[in-house]
């Protein structure tokens, strides 16, 4: 139960389709049967693509470390701390939720407010899902929008910065771990 | 198969046998994470192609073009930013909806918002944000991420 529970939250899209569905065969039966079949047909020419993707994820999984990214982020700090850290987070996995600790073990270490705010920004770029992007959009929509979020990542820590103050990451600093 | 697909298959095929070469346990491994994943997120992949089928029988492209067509402006992305800001799922499935929607004739600005707020915002994730690092630093970010979402795909949508 708690499992069902559980599963619904994160594919609360099945249940509301399930529902768009079962609402639409009663309704338009003919429509429902069409929306199904156009369906599976999106899906068998995306296939190939999402397998392709998924090998990726898994590469990046065992060979993208947490001591790999600690190792590389421990105490950075200027522009170049920005810059890696930007970096490091278009090859962090997993959902958000789960790179919190890995964030916080990072301010523990001395890493600058920037720097985490430069993670969680490109943790949105999604390097394995590349290729999937390039199947659906092409090179030029893909390039430019992985290149705006890259940049957008040098505007958000600086503008965070302001915001939060910069003294905001020494709180954190020796917390959990610390040398 | 298109083109694309060939030259995807080759390159991580060659990753795959790069890595192998490598270390062939961590490539098992990641083969097996690889499956494990893609299981996981084949319920929700599902959906969202269903979703798309129905979309196609029921919506006409003009009523997408009037919600979120060059035709509304500024409002196109906003609704966008609304949408993939408040909706959550793997990163992956936005895509085909994405794309979708293009066909259809929504804007490149809204387009753009919807896949970047998908992933950049997060407002699933903000209260554990705010137990991590506070409300002031979760807040701000996720305004700044919405914000941002928007000003990205009308960059998008100038350039495109």
């Amino acid at each position: 139960m708690k499992r069902l529970l559980k599963w619904s939250k994160a594919n609360w899209l099945v249940w509301a389709i399930a529902i768009a569905y079962l609402f639409v065969s009663i309704t338009r039966p003919a429509s429902a049967a069409k929306g199904a079949l156009l369906g599976l047909q999106t899906f068998g020419e995306l296939a190939a693509t999402l397998v392709t993707v998924f090998v990726i994820v898994g590469l990046f999984q065992v060979w993208v470390s947490e001591e790999f990214i600690i190792r590389h982020l421990g105490d950075s700090s200027g522009f170049k701390g920005l810059a890696l850290g930007a970096g490091l987070g278009t090859v962090i996995h997993g959902p958000l939720v789960g790179v919190f600790p890995l964030l916080k073990a990072l301010l523990a270490k001395g890493a600058r407010g920037g720097v985490i705010v430069a993670i969680v920004s490109t943790w949105a770029i999604k390097l394995p899902m590349i290729p999937l992007e390039l199947r659906l959009f092409g090179w030029k929509f893909t390039l430019l929008r992985e290149g705006l979020l890259f940049a957008s990542a040098f505007i958000m820590a600086p503008l965070m910065e302001i915001i939060i103050g910069r003294d905001w990451a020494a709180r954190f600093r020796g917390a959990v771990g610390g040398e | 198969m298109t083109g694309t697909d060939l030259a995807l298959l080759g390159v991580t095929a060659a990753l795959v046998a790069f890595s192998t070469l490598r270390d062939r346990a961590k490539t098992k491994k990641a083969l097996r994470v690889a499956l494990k994943q893609f299981l996981n997120v084949l319920p929700f992949f599902v959906a969202v192609f269903a979703m798309i089928g129905l979309f196609e029988v029921l919506l006409t492209p003009d009523q997408i073009q009037g919600w979120l067509g060059a035709g509304q402006g500024i409002l196109a992305p906003i609704y966008a930013a609304i949408v993939g800001g408040l909706a959550t799922g793997p990163p992956a499935a936005v895509f085909p909806l994405g794309q979708y929607l293009l066909a259809q004739h929504a804007s490149v600005a809204a387009v753009g918002t919807l896949l970047i707020a998908w992933v950049a915002v997060g407002t699933v994730t903000l209260p554990a944000e705010i137990q991590f690092f506070g409300a002031r630093f979760a807040v701000s970010r996720w305004v700044l991420a919405l914000t941002l979402s928007v000003v990205l795909g009308m960059v998008m949508g100038w350039v495109l």
